[in-house]
């Protein structure tokens, strides 16, 4: 009603009611956590989930360790982030914000429903309630426990924020790159916010888990994945439309994908239609998601088909060799990385439906499409942000490229040489790491160096005030030497690893990559619910002892289905050159005379843990105000509304 | 609706764009073509019926651990047998895990996914492949038992 009335009054009204929803949540959210803290057993969820013996962190993060709390902690970002948004902006895009709420509004409805009547965490134990709990699972008892939904669910719940922007334009019929301005920033919080998560993800499993890996293609994992390559997609080709005015409808629908993306991910993991390490028995939300995802679906395309006549490009694209089309190429790339990646994730579904029994795809069905597509993506991460707008000779190019690419192609065949050329993917990936390397550094190198030019002064000072004249371009820069990192890191981890598995008796040694590991005997120590026995391996390298490991095997008393065992896996980092020599205790004789273990050398893992801060660092620096782009884009919106009236 | 508007294109980008589009999707044809459908993912009763020939096939089975030969599910190491009964009747088969890590949620009555083939009457696994669901996460329902 406002939106249509423009009645102040009832636009604060709204704001009001956005307000006092998220405070509502927040006296839920404290109610169960003074719960959970008291062992209050007469609520299901702190049944569930903990027990009396639990260290106190655990207890409290066992709020989103169970259906019910996770809702919640789903709804209270979300009444959060609303109220972040209607604050943000009390003062402007009075003709959007109307319908902005409305939109939040109506998927903060969705959730509250959710947990207030369908999945409750205040529901309460049948009979009599217990003086004890039935424990945290072991696997959950984690430090990343306390971190590592929260962080994921911030990204999944504020990529309602863009959504809301991009369907109140269209309501609205302002789409025009205004609300491109509102929502770049959430998006990049979102964005940021996926990445980081599912990062902290990989590691946890790669500490916790104990197979040697960290990412295993799960659909819970692919689940994150998912809306994040669709949200990268969409901050590339938001520059498209900043500058020229093109792919109105292509950003429109890239933002409505990745907000039916994050939706898809929570009925994934909460319906138990496909198989999960995370699990999955089959709940009772999953119907109700699905259905309000259909909604929001059909919501959007009704919406942008409607508006279709005013999301006509106002430029044309006129040469395929020009940044505009780059962005295109990174686009399509990453959404049929995207597309792969969801047809694995349900396919087993869908050959369930077509031919009455599950197929599934592995792991090297993924690893297909990420080389595939992946190495395209990577090379365009060199070219894109060089190349000119509008259209690039090819003299430019070979002018632009030149070094980078013989510089490129000379550091791969060294590699090639050094014996890299036994996985020829991971030798791809090497080569087109340094030429995106070499690109962005030169881009440091040449715009450092003009600064310099400009207002004197020394290097570090030059480069300082660089970064803040251009905080999008630089902090893009940055992100893309993370993704060089991270590339590096998977390339090397996933082609080179060694392992070896064999049982030992005490003295006795295995070799590995020139590593020596000698089992020097079992030793016992205890935790608060726990108590391990591990066998100590002292490693070491030319005669020279590297590092000492103990995995071990953790029994826990406090849980109380039955004393349950879990591997506790160990790790020596060099951090030198990276690479990490992992540790698993498979077994021990009964008589406790042989150990079996399994080690493994991964090469260049602990870039990918580096990449991760680097990312961090790139994208708070793309998120930081800049009063400059503020008055830039005023400029622009004030052109635009000229323009129209 | 790549490109936003094809129509806003001149007519080598159209081209062009297109091109790019259908080589992706000949990526997918391609891959099919060359490694086929997947793999089975069958129940017990499904590999004891060998539907779709799925007992002559490596396939991936899931089911329950419902016990393991020789002592408790939760401490063994491999190799060792377990039994696994399918989850909409009383139909088990024996599996036999001869060497891999044993996942830590490995458990009597934990849901389990695991690759491998029939061979004399039992499913012999393949190392590293068995997949254990983490039991707590996401279940509602009434509680399994009473507080201590």
């Amino acid at each position: 009603m406002a939106g249509r009335t423009r009645d102040r009054r009832l636009m604060r009204s709204a704001g009001n009611a956005v307000y006092a929803a998220f405070g509502a949540t927040l006296v839920a959210v404290l109610m169960l956590l003074i719960a959970l803290e008291r062992h209050d057993f007469s609520i299901m969820v702190v049944y569930q989930h903990t027990t009396r013996q639990l260290p106190l962190q655990y207890q409290l993060t066992a709020m989103w360790a169970s259906q019910e709390g996770s809702l919640l902690l789903w709804l209270t970002v979300l009444t959060g982030a609303s109220s972040l948004v209607v604050y943000q902006n009390r003062h402007r895009n009075r003709e959007l914000m109307p319908w902005v709420t409305a939109v939040l509004g109506g998927i903060m409805i969705f959730f509250s429903v959710m947990a207030a009547f369908v999945s409750s965490p205040f529901a309460s134990y049948p009979g009599t309630p217990p003086s004890n709990g039935a424990g945290l699972d072991p696997a959950l008892q984690n430090p990343y426990m306390v971190v590592h939904p929260p962080i994921l669910y911030m990204g999944y719940v504020t990529l309602s924020v863009p959504f809301a922007f991009a369907m109140a334009a269209l309501i609205a019929g302002r789409t025009d790159a205004r609300w491109l301005a509102s929502v770049r920033r959430w998006t990049l919080f979102a964005w940021m916010c996926l990445g980081v998560g599912m990062l902290i993800g990989a590691h946890w499993a790669y500490v916790e888990i104990g197979w040697g890996g960290y990412w295993a293609w799960d659909p819970v994992e692919n689940a994150a994945l998912l809306p994040w390559l669709a949200s990268t997609a969409f901050l590339h080709s938001v520059m498209v439309q900043e500058k020229k005015g093109m792919l109105k409808v292509w950003n429109a629908v890239l933002v409505s994908t990745a907000f039916a993306l994050s939706l898809f991910g929570t009925f994934l993991t909460r319906s138990g239609v496909v198989n999960s390490v995370h699990s999955f028995t089959q709940s009772n939300v999953g119907p109700f998601l699905l259905g309000f995802l259909a909604v929001a679906v059909a919501f959007a395309v009704t919406l942008i088909i409607w508006r279709l006549p005013l999301l006509r490009s106002e430029h044309r694209m006129e040469s395929v060799i020009s940044r505009e089309a780059t962005f295109l190429f990174n686009n399509l790339l990453l959404l049929a990385l995207a597309f792969a990646i969801l047809w694995g994730v349900v396919f087993p579904i869908l050959s369930q439906a077509v031919e009455g029994i599950r197929s599934t795809v592995s792991v090297p069905y993924y690893n297909f499409f990420l080389v595939a597509f992946g190495l395209p993506l990577l090379a365009l991460t060199g070219i894109g942000p060089l190349i000119a707008w509008r259209r690039a000779s090819p003299g430019s190019l070979w002018r632009t490229f030149r070094w980078p690419m013989i510089s490129a192609l000379a550091g791969g065949g060294v590699l090639a040489l050094l014996g890299a050329g036994t996985n020829p993917a991971a030798l791809a990936a090497f080569t087109l790491c340094i030429f995106v390397a070499i690109t962005i550094g030169l881009e440091f190198a040449r715009g450092t160096s003009a600064r310099r030019a400009i207002a004197g002064g020394s290097w570090p000072r030059a480069l300082f005030d660089l970064v803040g004249r251009n905080r999008r371009r630089y902090g893009g820069y940055v992100v893309h030497l993370a993704v060089v990192l991270l590339v590096v890191g998977i390339a090397a981890s996933g082609g080179y690893t060694s392992v070896v598995e064999q049982t030992l008796h005490r003295g006795d040694s295995l070799s590995i990559d020139g590593n020596k590991v000698t089992y020097a005997g079992l030793i016992q120590t205890k935790q608060q619910n726990s108590t391990t026995v591990s066998a100590r391996l002292v490693v070491t390298k030319n005669g020279q002892q590297q590092g000492v490991l103990e995995p071990g095997r953790r029994v826990y008393t406090d849980v109380q289905a039955g004393q349950q065992v879990t591997n506790e896996v160990d790790i020596h980092t060099n951090y030198l050159d990276g690479t990490d020599i992992y540790g698993i205790l498979e077994g021990i004789s009964p008589n406790g005379s042989s150990v079996a273990v399994k080690v493994l050398v991964n090469p260049l893992v602990s870039l990918i843990w580096l990449a991760g801060v680097v990312f961090v660092i790139g994208a708070a620096i793309t998120l930081w105000p800049d009063p400059r782009e503020a008055r830039q884009l005023a400029r622009r919106y004030a052109t635009a509304l000229a323009r129209e009236a | 609706m790549a490109g936003g508007n094809l129509a806003a294109m001149s007519g080598g980008p159209r081209i062009v764009i297109a091109v790019s589009i259908a080589a992706l999707l000949a990526v997918f044809l391609a891959y099919e073509a060359i490694h086929g459908s997947g793999q089975l993912l069958v129940s017990v009763a499904q590999l004891r019926s060998d539907k779709d020939g799925a007992a002559a096939k490596t396939v991936d089975l899931t089911g329950t651990a419902v016990r393991c030969i020789g002592g408790a599910c939760s401490d063994e190491q491999a190799p060792f047998t377990f039994v696994v009964k399918d989850d909409g009747s009383n139909v088990t088969i024996p599996v036999r895990y001869a060497s891999g890590s044993v996942p830590d949620a490995f458990a009597n009555g934990r849901h389990v996914i695991i690759t491998g083939r029939m061979k004399n009457g039992t499913f012999v696994a393949e190392p590293d492949s068995l997949v254990t669901k983490c039991p707590s996460k996401y279940t509602s329902g009434p509680p399994s038992g009473q507080g201590a």
